[in-house]
């Protein structure tokens, strides 16, 4: 299987340049808060915002402490005021040792896999599982290799390693494999190399820096690194966390040709999961692996409908249970499949689960300071008036319509061959692109020439 | 008093230190013992193959003690090397834990997890696509 994963594997590809692109909430780097978790006014990206910032703060601390794990949070709020990117804060505060899942409400509707198996998927992506790996290690610089053949030309070959570290140096005798192998990894001397003393596979780190000026002519690939320390055979501890879900998939994909190739997994049988549990949980009594609660960040949560609430009610209880953030930008509307209202769009018996975050409307200083983050996010200058007057646009719109402006504005400025965004390149692009406002405000007034018009509609309804 | 105090502290913290210093070097010494007593037994396997008594060094002095005896006694020797460098890993874990809290540094993390098996490890490995 390995000979043929090895012929069959296509070289990769590497893009040279790699451009980062820049995101709605590229700017967030964590929530904000000093080490008593009082949120900054501007800090880390973030703005305003200063009772939910701290209330997210305190549910970070626990979600670090790892104790609770099966409790949810609702973040509630008006359109453009910041539940994102309250959530990429938690996301980012949390460091890349913590599981952190994040889905759309709408994204558990497709054809291939249920509603209720997308979301557990996403329940298990959330879980962490933390183990890890032993081995003997032969790590030191090559100092010598003598190697014999014999003078008929065949039979064994014997020889001798000389390898040393900063501290000591011996000399190993070598039998026919290990000359192969160093041979075939093309070992000399000045080499830093370790050898698996389980399974006699050697490793090539690098070449020691003390052999710098061997050659004249060095490839690129060259690598040099210093003499290893201490004691020659070492024991290596490699952690690795892995999810549930990874765990998962390898064990749920039938063996064949094929199933390396499909991307998609599937849907995953209940028994494999019912394993998995068992087998992590046996490891975690034997001692051999730590649990990680980490978070699924549900955005647009009232696109759930009622069989995933009910099924997020059930999800929560079990003791292998992430820490859930939800948002939502609904008011008191329909719950999705049925005809009952509710509060945000989320039955009352999830809802009493719940601890809630409000997030309220940005004022006209923190309006003004994300619009400053956001130029500087996006490599735009602005000049003073054009900053103000883009202010009042946030304030007066949305202050997603003011944002979208920013990287338009710095195309027209760049255009008459401008450095500074200016009044003018404002104005141009208001008049071009039209406001949620503006655009119903000018439907209102020529529906009438437009298509399948119909007076009567009411609103859109999304529930 | 303030001053005695973290005097205390700080003679606590190099106490630690010195502690987990000491060990480092011990495993160290003890491990190029054991690879001196694997150097010698491969030259009594390859190099001595005829000789019946071989010369050993004890201290500054050379005896004349004969080949199956020499090899037993090495043996033993790299057993109970082993064996001693083993503990002192154990014990050095829980030495360098101490000084990390001490000084107020996090505890490593998965680092009182037992490993897995070596089985266990290839599925593992086979799911991280190494």
């Amino acid at each position: 299987m390995a000979a043929q994963m090895a012929t069959t594997k296509v070289p990769e590809v590497r893009d040279i340049t790699r451009i980062e692109r820049i995101g709605a909430h590229s700017h967030i780097r964590g929530l904000g808060l000093d080490d008593a978790l009082e949120p900054r006014q501007v800090s880390q990206g973030m703005v305003g915002q200063l009772a939910s910032r701290r209330a997210a703060g305190l549910i970070l601390e626990m979600i670090k402490d790892g104790h609770i794990a099966g409790r949810a949070v609702l973040i509630a709020g008006q359109p453009g005021t910041g539940k994102t990117a309250i959530a990429m804060g938690i996301a980012q505060a949390l460091g890349p040792d913590t599981p952190f899942t994040a889905m759309a409400g709408s994204e558990i509707f497709s054809l291939e896999m249920s509603k209720t198996e997308a979301l557990s998927q996403a329940f298990r992506k959330a879980i962490g599982v933390r183990i890890k790996e032993e081995t003997e290690i032969i790590e030191g610089e090559v100092v010598e290799i003598q190697i014999d053949r014999p003078a008929t030309g065949t039979g064994a070959k014997v020889g001798k390693l000389t390898l040393k570290t900063t501290e000591m140096e011996t000399i190993y005798d070598l039998g026919t494999k290990m000359i192969e192998s160093l041979s075939k990894e093309r070992i000399q001397a000045g080499d830093v190399i370790t050898i698996d003393k389980a399974t006699g596979k050697i490793s090539k780190l690098g070449r020691s820096f003390t052999r710098a000026r061997d050659y004249d002519a060095m490839g690129a690939q060259t690598q040099f690194v210093q003499c290893p320390e201490g004691e020659l055979q070492k024991r290596k501890e490699v952690v690795h966390t892995v999810s549930l879900h990874e765990i998962d998939v390898i064990n749920s994909r039938t063996q064949g040709f094929l199933a390396l190739f499909s991307g998609d997994t599937g849907e995953i049988k209940s028994e494999v999961r019912e394993q998995i549990n068992a087998k992590v949980s046996e490891w975690r009594e034997e001692g051999k692996a730590e649990i990680i609660p980490g978070v699924l960040f549900i955005d647009e949560v009232h696109m759930l409908d009622m069989e995933c609430f009910s099924f997020l009610n059930r999800a929560l209880e079990s003791d292998l249970s992430p820490v859930l953030i939800m948002a939502t930008n609904r008011g008191i509307t329909k719950i999705r499949g049925t005809n009952y209202q509710s509060p945000h769009g989320i039955p009352i018996d999830l809802l009493d689960r719940l601890l809630i975050i409000t997030t309220s409307p940005y004022t006209e200083k923190e309006t003004r300071q994300i619009l400053k983050i956001r130029c500087e996010e996006e490599d735009v200058e602005l000049s003073e008036e054009a900053h103000t007057v883009l202010t009042r646009i946030g304030q007066e719109t949305s202050l997603r319509y003011a944002i979208q402006l920013i990287s338009t504005a710095g195309l027209v400025c760049r255009k008459r061959r401008g450095t500074e965004v200016q009044v003018e390149d404002i104005k141009r692009v208001y008049s071009l692109f039209l406001d949620e406002a503006r655009s119903s405000q000018y439907m209102k007034e020529y529906q009438d020439s437009f298509l399948f018009n119909e007076t009567t509609q009411p609103t859109m309804d999304t529930s | 008093m303030e001053a005695q105090r973290v005097l205390e502290y700080l003679s606590e913290i190099e106490e630690a230190a010195e502690d987990v210093l000491a060990s480092r070097q011990q495993i160290l010494d003890l491990d190029k013992k054991r690879n001196m007593n694997r150097e010698a037994l491969n030259a009594l396997k390859h190099e001595m193959v005829s000789e019946e008594k071989v010369k050993v060094c004890f201290g500054n002095m050379f005896i004349k003690l004969p080949k199956a005896k020499t090899r037993d006694m090495i043996q033993r020797d790299q057993e109970q090397l082993d064996k001693e460098i083993n503990s002192l890993r154990l014990s050095l874990k829980d030495k360098l834990n101490h000084l990390n809290k001490l000084q107020g540094k996090p505890e490593l993390t998965g680092y009182n997890l037992s490993p897995l098996s070596s089985d266990e490890v290839k599925a593992i490995n086979h799911l991280l696509k190494r």
